[in-house]
């Protein structure tokens, strides 16, 4: 019989096969849903969080606990839903329109539905109607952008303005990343944070959100 | 073309001090400048009014042609042999808009628009295959479009990420002789782009120019195969030089030192904070892939081997020079550990730093020119000392960057060489 420990391994080796069967054994086994992500899956994606910000582990391995946590994931989150557990926060994330650059924004994406949270990806190429839409449509308490190209990093402006426009700035904290992003960039198109990498912005979507105990 | 192109290029290649800087624009496919761009340089120099050519479709750069080369002081003449990224041969140009801009592509360059006003690009050319490329409505140039077809763990087979690399044909030969020929008769200095020799580029992964790419082609699966699935990578490494030592035999009978440089690897090992693997990971699972081509190049030609990494690779430089590469591009100084004062002083005798010129994030599409003018002047005075640096912008000038900071750009650098050539400093 397995136990929660062997989950956290699994996911924190990148063994998406093995994570998503002792998810379902566990389950299956009458084990607490949430106390599954609470115990073993958010401390083992933040410990693959801690491993890439000390460089043992790199984008591959990421990747790989990435995929593990889903596998586990898509078990657990049905039961979760079912059971009217709260997520962490809610999020809505995409690459701005434009861009079709996924791979950094499919981690943040993964780091975050391993720390909890609720996460809509909108994919790639996302206009702001878009993302304005989903943020309302899941009751959104965070929308993340992401960029990877010079040319496109003004269309997160667009997209924190269009959030302005329409009256629902202040509904939602706007979060930004990517390659040519830096936090000087956020401050001056007004988003309410920068992350620097996967890792980070887990960190900071916590902070977002609990700003007096992060 | 400014006099001795060639001989300051090689100057600067052999760290030798120069009496300017020499400059690349267009040399490469990481060195180059956007199709908009190059179409409004030409405008600002007053050249002939006449449409670019997009011989590069991936990323829309254009041939920076004679009269632009000359106008702007450009010193290096490109050869890109056999197919554009898309599987097809860059002639038979026919005139094509985007953007409001009309430019000449290849005539097997054909498109269809989907629903969204996205532009969709078929390989070699062919309509009734499944498109790979797509350049989103109102973008500048094209993303792969991954076509990774389910895995089934125990019927992966490397062989299939082997059908790209194939023996070269002799009319590909022929053809890159051709253009060598041309090349060198322009008093530049010549980098080739030959093919086959980039180890696991993420750009090439997802093979844009097969009609129906098979093994690992999603830019994901292929990053995690790196680390779980090694021996498939290795096979595939290991099959590729095999081919492409072959076919670098044949070109190098062909062109000989038509050839100064040869640009042969594209693979980012860096992102802005760090690297794409660990140092340990990048001795094991690449450098002897890259030691066997370049130790080959080195043996049998006089060509310098051109080695691009965007990102933070200072940790790899050592290794990089350890495993025969004599180039890197484009020197990123903004990613971590990329200082240039740090990268010029702790290898700037044995590695030669083609890039790092400006940087193409910030300060040349948004800085002011003396903003610009400043960073180049810096540059060069840090990058310049001794020889062992070619002037070229931090990858490929974008769309969009203002044409006065690239002008401002090209006159720092020769304002730095005519300083440095009077006061006999460079």
């Amino acid at each position: 019989m397995s136990d929660g420990s062997q989950l956290y391994d699994a996911i924190l080796n990148g063994d998406n096969v093995r994570a998503g069967a002792i998810a379902r054994e566990l389950l299956d086994g009458g084990e607490d849903p949430l106390a599954l992500v609470t115990r073993h899956m958010v401390p083992a994606m933040d410990e693959v969080g801690r491993r890439f910000e000390c460089e043992e582990y790199f984008v591959p391995e990421l990747l790989l606990a990435a995929r593990a946590m889903k596998a586990a994931l898509q078990h657990i989150r049905p039961l979760l839903a079912a059971g009217g557990v709260e997520p962490a926060g809610r999020v809505v994330i995409g690459t701005v329109k434009g861009d079709l650059h996924e791979i950094g924004k499919n981690l943040v994406s993964a780091m975050l539905e391993g720390g909890g949270f609720e996460v809509t990806d909108l994919g790639a190429d996302v206009s702001p109607e878009r993302f304005i839409e989903a943020a309302g449509a899941k009751k959104a308490d965070i929308v993340c952008l992401s960029a990877l190209l010079t040319v496109t990093m003004p269309a997160m402006k667009t997209t924190i303005d269009a959030f302005r426009n329409a009256g629902i700035r202040e509904r939602v904290k706007i979060l930004i990343g990517g390659a040519p992003v830096t936090q000087q960039y956020a401050e001056e198109i007004g988003a309410d944070g920068y992350g620097e990498n996967a890792s980070t912005a887990v960190a900071l979507a916590r902070r977002m959100l609990n700003p007096v105990h992060a | 073309m400014p006099a001795g192109s060639r001989e300051v290029v090689l100057r600067a290649l052999a760290h030798e001090p120069t009496e300017r800087i020499p400059i690349d624009f267009g040399g490469t496919s990481v060195t180059g400048i956007h199709a908009s761009v190059v179409a409004a340089l030409r405008d600002y120099y007053g050249l002939e009014k006449r449409p670019v050519k997009v011989h590069e479709p991936y990323q829309m750069l254009a041939i920076i042609e004679d009269d632009l080369q000359r106008a702007m002081g450009i010193d290096v003449e490109s050869v890109f042999a056999r197919k554009t990224m898309f599987g097809f041969l860059p002639e038979h140009w026919k005139p094509w808009r985007f953007n409001g801009l009309e430019v000449l592509v290849p005539g097997q360059f054909n498109t269809t628009t989907d629903e969204n006003g996205d532009t969709l690009i078929y390989p070699q050319g062919d309509t009734s295959a499944a498109p790979s490329g797509r350049m989103p409505k109102g973008g500048f140039f094209f993303d792969a479009i991954i076509r990774q077809q389910p895995i089934d763990e125990d019927k992966l087979n490397p062989e299939d990420n082997l059908e790209e690399f194939a023996p070269i044909a002799d009319e590909d030969v022929a053809r890159i002789a051709d253009l060598a020929r041309a090349a060198r008769a322009t008093g530049r200095a010549v980098i080739g782009t030959f093919g086959g020799t980039a180890l696991g580029d993420i750009a090439l992964v997802p093979a844009p120019g097969l009609k129906n790419p098979k093994g690992i082609r999603d830019v994901a699966e292929w990053y995690m195969s790196t680390h779980s699935r090694r021996d498939y990578i290795h096979y595939v490494f290991s099959h590729q030089c095999d081919i492409a030592l072959s076919n670098l035999e044949k070109i190098h009978h062909a062109v000989g030192d038509l050839v100064d440089a040869v640009f042969t690897c594209g693979t980012d090992f860096g992102t802005q904070k760090s690297t794409f693997c660990s140092l340990a990971v990048f001795r094991e699972l690449y450098f002897p892939y890259y030691k066997r081509v370049n130790d080959w190049i080195h043996r049998n030609t006089t060509w310098k081997i051109f080695k691009h990494s965007c990102g933070s690779v200072e940790r790899f430089i050592d290794s990089f020079i350890e495993c025969g590469f004599d180039i890197l591009n484009p020197v990123q100084c903004s990613a971590a550990g990329m200082d240039p004062r740090h990268l010029k002083e702790r290898y700037g005798d044995r590695i030669v730093f083609w890039g790092g010129g400006v940087d193409t994030q910030k300060v040349l599409p948004f800085g002011t020119r003396e903003e610009v003018r400043r960073q180049v002047l810096e540059r060069c005075e840090t990058f310049a000392l001794n020889g062992g640096f070619v002037f070229n912008t931090i990858h490929n000038i974008q769309a969009q960057t203002p044409v006065r900071n690239i002008v401002a750009m090209i006159d720092a650098v020769h304002e730095f060489s005519g300083a440095a050539a009077l006061s006999g400093k460079a």
